[in-house]
């Protein structure tokens, strides 16, 4: 099967760490917290998930600026799709911590500094597609949405991690300290949460990649039905 | 509500804190970690499908561009 | 030589506002109907209003204010007049004199709207100092901000609404380091309780001033 060739080293790590993570995530042993429970385990899926995000949307906003200096709407797709596969995660990493809120916190929503600050991320890269929508030239879109995408990132993003830690916040992490040191990492839960970053991250890319070649594909058919 | 911690320092406590203990010990936790898997094997074989599929388009794509070419 | 040029402009600016007077004057009209609303809506109840519901809402009503009055500096411009402007400055100019103007115009109209907000709605700020801090804070961010969305939104088609989805999320971080700096002010707590947030607020500014000079010869091409 030609699936399992060279090029495609880094889909199949993907689904094998997943797997691992989907595995070993509920079998190994955790640290026993009260009011968490088993549930901690759902640093594998919550947490990882916005790590990922958060890598995906520094991809587009690198290829945002890549558009910026060559004009190549190739480029542009790329920005614009890692852009949706940001949303994505995003809503998942939303609604797996909605959940988990909803069994530790006892809400399905708190007013919580980091959840209205990813919620601002959110609209921010829901207002680039409506952006998007709204221009019709390919060039002038694509340069239009740049220069946003990268503006939206420089003002809100670094903001969006920084005002969480000024203020109290339910999230471990918040009131000062950075990072996990509610629950430090065990050195268990870090064999799976690694591991876990890394592979949700290689599906979101494998994903945007064929949604990437599919947007290519039907580039190349337009212009030659044009022609 | 504050989220506090768990001293691990405190053993006895350690092992009032409820966990799925029952579950494991029946063997049950096997039970969530195959269907899960199962789920996670179904979507990488659809993925896998499209992957392919757009292989081949791409490929068709490039050998009809590169007879118009000739 | 740049400097000069970016002054030349703002006076520019100032001088087309004071000659179509009809602009300045929407605004300030707007200012006060909308301050009017509160003071009526909110004296209904009879009872006082909390000094934290009289700081946000003064914001609110300063963030809408901003949004229709620097949207103004890019949609409304002609072409030929862009045009023009286009062959004869640099970019950086340009965006420079804007901020600049929409930030002298953000000020005036955020004080008149403090004063006329103390004379509808009472005065319960302690620390008069520090909320005017937060005054000049919040003139320099919403220009900044704004007029660099308002350059944005002026290219794609349906500019009115798109100002208010593109810059509402990029300004609510903002928006709420501002409530926090002028409660304080208003709880009359001491000054270096808000030293956080004002650094913070600056250090942002500083990051959209600088994008923007960086990102507008972009936007600009496309003429």
């Amino acid at each position: 099967m030609q699936f399992f060739s060279r090029k495609n080293w880094w889909k199949i790590l993907g689904v094998l760490l997943i797997y691992y993570v989907l595995i070993y995530g509920f079998l190994i042993e955790v640290p026993r917290l009260s009011i968490l429970n088993e549930t901690i385990r759902n640093l594998f899926f919550h947490v990882a998930l916005w790590f990922a995000m958060f890598i995906l949307l520094i991809v587009s906003v690198v290829y945002s600026v890549k558009y910026l200096k060559n004009s190549d709407l190739n480029v542009d797709i790329i920005a614009s799709e890692f852009a949706t596969a940001g949303i994505v995660f995003g809503v998942m990493g939303i609604s797996t911590g909605s959940i988990w809120a909803r069994f530790t916190w006892g809400d399905w929503w708190v007013n919580d500094p980091k959840l209205n600050a990813t919620t601002i991320a959110l609209l921010i890269y829901l207002a680039y597609f409506v952006l998007r929508s709204s221009i019709e030239d390919n060039h002038q879109k694509g340069r239009i949405s740049a220069v946003y995408n990268i503006f939206a990132f420089a003002a809100a993003v670094p903001l969006i991690f920084i005002l969480p830690r000024l203020t109290d916040s339910l999230h471990p992490g918040s009131g000062g300290n950075p990072g996990f040191s509610a629950y430090d990492l065990d050195n268990n839960l870090r064999k799976v949460f690694y591991p876990a970053v890394v592979g949700w991250s290689l599906i979101g890319v494998w994903f945007t990649t064929m949604r990437i070649r599919i947007k290519k594909l039907k580039m190349i058919t337009e212009e030659h039905h044009l022609n | 509500m504050v989220f506090v911690p768990c001293s691990l320092a405190q053993n006895e406590e350690n092992t009032k804190v409820e966990m799925a203990d029952n579950m494991r010990a029946e063997g049950k936790i096997y039970v969530v970690v195959l269907v899960v898997t199962i789920v996670f094997t179904g979507l990488t074989i659809y993925a896998i499908n499209t992957e392919r599929r757009l292989t081949k388009l791409e490929k068709e794509m490039r050998s009809l561009k590169s007879e118009e070419d000739s | 030589m740049i400097l000069k040029e970016i002054w030349t402009l703002v006076k520019k600016e100032i001088l087309i506002e004071l000659r179509m007077k009809y602009a300045l004057s929407g605004m300030i009209l707007y200012l006060v109907s909308s301050i009017f609303l509160g003071y009526i809506t909110f004296s209904l109840g009879r009872a006082q209003i909390n000094p934290l519901t009289w700081n946000v809402l003064f914001w609110i009503i300063m963030l809408f204010v901003a949004t229709n009055s620097i949207a103004k500096s890019f949609i409304q411009e002609s072409k030929e007049r862009l045009l023009y402007f286009y062959t004869i400055a640099d970019p950086q100019s340009i965006i420079m004199s804007k901020i600049l103007f929409n930030c002298i115009l953000m000020l005036f109209l955020v004080i008149s709207g403090f004063i006329i907000y103390i004379i509808l709605m009472g005065n319960p700020v302690e620390d008069v100092g520090l909320f005017i801090l937060s005054l000049l804070l919040g003139s320099l961010g919403f220009s900044t901000t704004f007029t660099m969305i308002s350059s944005i939104a002026s290219k794609a088609s349906n500019s009115g609404t798109l100002m208010a989805i593109l810059g509402f999320p990029i300004i609510i971080p903002m928006l709420l380091l501002l409530i926090k700096i002028s409660k304080n002010a208003i709880e009359g707590l001491d000054r270096s309780s808000a030293n956080d947030e004002i650094i913070t607020l600056v250090a942002i500014i500083i990051i959209a001033i600088s994008t923007s000079i960086l990102l507008f010869p972009y936007l600009w091409r496309s003429n």
